[in-house]
């Protein structure tokens, strides 16, 4: 028998019981399932002919034996590529591991490699989206971008990793929370759009942060009281008096330091930062949604990639999401996604409320439940 | 005085480098500046996300004339004479600050 596709959003991916044996299924298996015309394997089939026939988007199968019964599960797989621009600028580079291809020598093409596959696995298994654009995209990215180059972009194409400068900070890639916040970029452009700019630019950081952070999460294993909640916290050199980029915990507090400076996120709407640089202060206040969803997963507890996340994840994919929200408007569609997911007078729907209460981005009017 | 500020990236740290020629650099400086299409920058910021943005103000005063200069550029749009006046920039100044 076989198990159809997961049509569902699954709240968490459910680790396979030990007495399951459970494996990546090798070529030749793949090419019997392939092969096989039994009714009953269909559609096991069929995911392996695609496989096969390496075209995207990618399908993993997985078999596994439940008492005398042969199980086939085909799920979404990534379609990687990762190349080197060899220190230059040009893009997209020399393709240096496919999907496929074992690991490299150069540790940063497996960390971008690795990197993506948990960002990959975080979309597919907790929100059943297949890539970026929902279609099995595949994820192109590029390493060693530049010289001695300070930073980890999305170009809209790829995500691009530069080296550091060696002297605050090392490679971009040793941060799996920088690598799901790039990906994630590419999850907000091809669905709620947000524009680059101002409160709405804050927002596509913000949901980036979020979305990295969980990626980390969720290949840990952690709970939201488990977790650091910070992001980047692997780049900076020992040089440097701090401890990651940003802070979702206690945005502001996340670096002090004499070359650096010190972490300007605001953590309140009352501090919200007015500037024309960055895009209107983009990586400066979202800060604010930082915190409103880190307040919003650890009052819910448990795993943040479940209730919170899924909170989120729903909002942002909302066609009531205009590409203009400001932080109030993104924070009505939160909380319009918890009262639909669990209902109006549920503990989650109350937990968002509290938290953009919290944050100063709603005031309280008095819907709230005592004690929530 | 040149001034070119970075601000955004991931990391959305602000660097500013800045250069105060003497006189008789002045007339290079201009050379640079003037080489420069301060007319023609972007309003829009660059596709995708965490791109840098780059700020430059330039004032030299020359004995027959002033010439002050002020553009943003998405990171993209940073090369041919715009880098080479950020490159002379950051190579005649101290270390950023801030």
């Amino acid at each position: 028998m076989t198990h159809p596709h997961r049509a569902q959003a699954v709240p968490h991916p459910a680790p396979p019981p030990p007495h399951r044996p459970h494996a990546i299924v090798p070529p030749y298996l793949l090419a019997r399932v392939a092969a096989t015309d039994h009714p009953a394997f269909a559609r096991a089939a069929e995911a392996a002919q695609r496989t096969l026939r390496g075209r995207a988007p990618r399908t993993r199968l997985t078999l596994s034996v439940e008492g005398d019964t042969l199980v086939a599960e085909a799920t979404p797989a990534p379609d990687r590529t990762i190349s080197d621009a060899q220190n230059s600028t040009r893009l997209p580079g020399v393709v240096v591991r496919r999907e496929d291809d074992p690991p490299v020598a150069d540790q940063a093409v497996n960390e971008a490699f690795d990197g993506l596959g948990a960002t990959f696995d975080l979309f597919e298994q907790a929100y059943d989206r297949n890539s970026i654009d929902g279609g099995g995209l595949p994820l192109h990215a590029t390493v060693h971008y530049g010289r001695e180059y300070d930073n980890a972009f999305w170009d809209g194409a790829r995500m691009v990793f530069g080296d550091g400068d060696g002297e605050v900070f090392t490679g971009f890639t040793r941060s799996i929370t920088v690598i799901g916040h790039e990906l994630a970029h590419g999850v907000t452009e091809h669905t709620a759009g947000l524009v680059y700019r101002g409160q709405s630019g804050a927002l596509n950081e913000s949901v980036s942060d979020v979305f990295g952070a969980l990626t980390e999460q969720h290949a840990l294993g952690q709970t939201a009281d488990e977790a650091s909640w910070l992001i980047g916290a692997e780049i900076f050199t020992d040089a440097v008096e701090g401890e990651a980029l940003r802070s979702m915990k206690a945005p502001g507090t996340a670096y002090d330091d004499d070359v650096l400076g010190k972490d300007p996120q605001p953590a309140h709407m009352r501090d919200f930062v007015v500037t024309q640089e960055d895009n209107g202060g983009v990586h400066i206040n979202s800060g604010i949604p930082n915190r409103a969803f880190h307040l919003a997963a650890t009052t819910l507890g448990g795993f943040a990639w479940e209730r919170a996340g899924l909170i989120w994840y729903r909002a942002l994919t909302s066609p009531d999401l205009p590409p203009t929200a400001d932080f109030a408007a993104f924070a009505a569609v939160t909380r319009a996604a918890a009262a639909g997911e669990y209902g109006e007078e549920s503990e989650e729907a109350a937990a968002v409320r509290a938290a953009w209460i919290e944050v100063g981005v709603q005031e309280d009017d008095g819907s709230g439940t005592d004690g929530r | 005085m040149v001034a070119v500020t970075r601000t955004g990236g991931i990391a959305g740290r602000r660097r500013e480098w800045r250069v105060e020629p003497p006189a008789s650099d002045v007339p290079h400086w201009v050379a640079l500046i003037e080489d420069c299409p301060w007319d023609a920058t972007p309003t829009d910021p660059a596709p995708g996300a965490d791109r840098f943005v780059w700020r430059i103000r330039a004032r030299c005063e020359t004995p027959t004339e002033t010439v002050e200069r002020d553009a943003e550029l998405p990171e993209p749009q940073v090369e041919g004479p715009w880098q080479t006046l950020i490159d002379e920039v950051r190579g005649a100044s101290g270390p950023s600050t801030a």
